[in-house]
């Protein structure tokens, strides 16, 4: 089984994700930002980003996820990190976050977009359902697991423009959960980990 | 009226800091990773925000130590998760998270929180618990100002430490978070730095 890495930026709300009971033991190891440049990754095979990752902080290292991903391993990018400054083929736009379409009586019309998908095993829609932070275009060829308002995709699996694997989305359940805020975002992950060590 | 000194935060992939400058004429910023070459002896108070690398301000807890010796103010927001300062211990979460639980309660007035109705602490939009949800518990010694709920749980406190200086907590989210808003937490950020200035 392949080995999972997440990076730390030592905010609180990474601290709670990663090194706290309930999902710390899903991480192989944690990477402190600032110690990225010099750790050995070679036993690594998949690298998560944590939402509100810093972007400046990742820019620096592109050609390191760069050649993470041509030796065919997985990257994840978390919601708020701004992955087109730092992944190649990455499309993303901002669009207001509607925080409040539960309390004004709308929905945020999201709609799974391949029900047949293994992450459907792990997490239902209703615990994906939040807010998102900006919307994606998907590469030719990759795989829109989750789309809002027919505009635009929150949640893609892209084999095709890389050896390796990007897993993107502009959800940030590890932001809320850290804050002990919206029970959804911890249900999310309580799905969306699983998964990801199953794969 | 003396500086105050706010740490940026991480950008994300939006705006996450609002324009503090103007709202309060004392006000200087600086990138966190450059704190360890600031002169904090020109400024009157520094400004951590929830956002913060915890893991890098541990660092610096000697530098923050001193600037605290000689007279300084620091204010913190967030949720203690790293070790920083002898001062601080770890974030305690609300057991149950309430809407009783959730109710902000003053016990003791202060500058910063002048005119500032309790209950705009407690809901936003009719929803409770943006404002927090747990404590960094206080040292021996520190004047609690507001408490959570019926467990009284210390949210925010001020410490004036035996060898000087002082800190103001509050263990949530940033509180200029409040800029711009139409009630009478509008008055926290332009107070906040009067008081933190030395006014």
């Amino acid at each position: 089984m392949g080995k999972i890495a997440i990076i730390d930026t030592g905010t609180y709300y990474h601290h709670r994700v990663i090194h706290e009971d309930r999902f710390g033991h899903f991480f192989d190891q944690a990477i402190y930002i600032r110690d990225l440049c010099k750790t050995n990754l070679s036993a690594i095979t998949t690298l998560i980003v944590p939402c509100r990752t810093d972007p400046a902080h990742l820019v620096a290292h592109r050609k390191l996820f760069a050649d993470f991903l041509n030796d065919g391993k997985t990257v994840v990018a978390m919601g708020s990190t701004g992955p087109d400054k730092w992944l190649d083929d990455i499309n993303w736009r901002f669009t207001p976050t509607n925080f409040w379409w539960w309390k004004e009586g709308g929905s945020l019309n999201l709609e799974v977009a391949e029900p047949e998908h293994s992450l459907f095993d792990y997490v239902k829609l209703a615990d994906a359902t939040w807010h998102h932070h900006g919307l994606l275009t998907p590469p030719a060829g990759a795989t829109s697991l989750i789309n809002a308002n027919k505009a635009g995709s929150i949640f893609y699996d892209d084999r095709v423009t890389s050896p390796g694997r990007k897993i993107v989305t502009t959800l940030d359940p590890m932001y809320h959960h850290g804050n002990h805020f919206m029970p959804a975002t911890s249900r999310f992950l309580d799905g969306f980990l699983p998964w990801l060590k199953s794969q | 009226m003396g500086i105050c000194l706010f740490i940026n935060p991480i950008k994300g992939a939006g705006d996450d800091l609002p324009d503090i400058g103007s709202h309060a004429p004392n006000t200087a910023f600086v990138d966190q990773y450059d704190l360890d070459k600031t002169d904090l002896s020109q400024f009157a108070a520094l400004i951590l925000p929830a956002h913060i690398d915890q893991r890098f301000v541990g660092t610096r807890s000697d530098q923050i130590t001193t600037f605290l010796d000689q007279g300084g103010t620091l204010v913190f927001n967030g949720h203690v998760a790293w070790p920083m300062l002898p001062e601080l211990k770890p974030f305690v979460p609300l057991e149950r998270q309430s809407l009783e639980n959730l109710m902000i309660y003053r016990v003791n007035h202060h500058p910063v929180f002048d005119g500032v109705d309790c209950n705009d602490l407690t809901f936003k939009r009719g929803v409770a618990g943006f404002y927090a949800r747990g404590s960094n518990p206080p040292p021996d010694g520190a004047i609690p100002l507001h408490v959570l709920g019926k467990e009284q749980l210390v949210c925010d406190w001020l410490y004036e430490r035996p060898k000087g200086g002082r800190i103001l907590m509050h263990s949530g989210n940033d509180l200029w978070m409040y800029i711009g808003s139409q009630n009478s937490t509008s008055r926290i950020v332009p107070q906040l730095c009067a008081w933190a200035g030395g006014e």
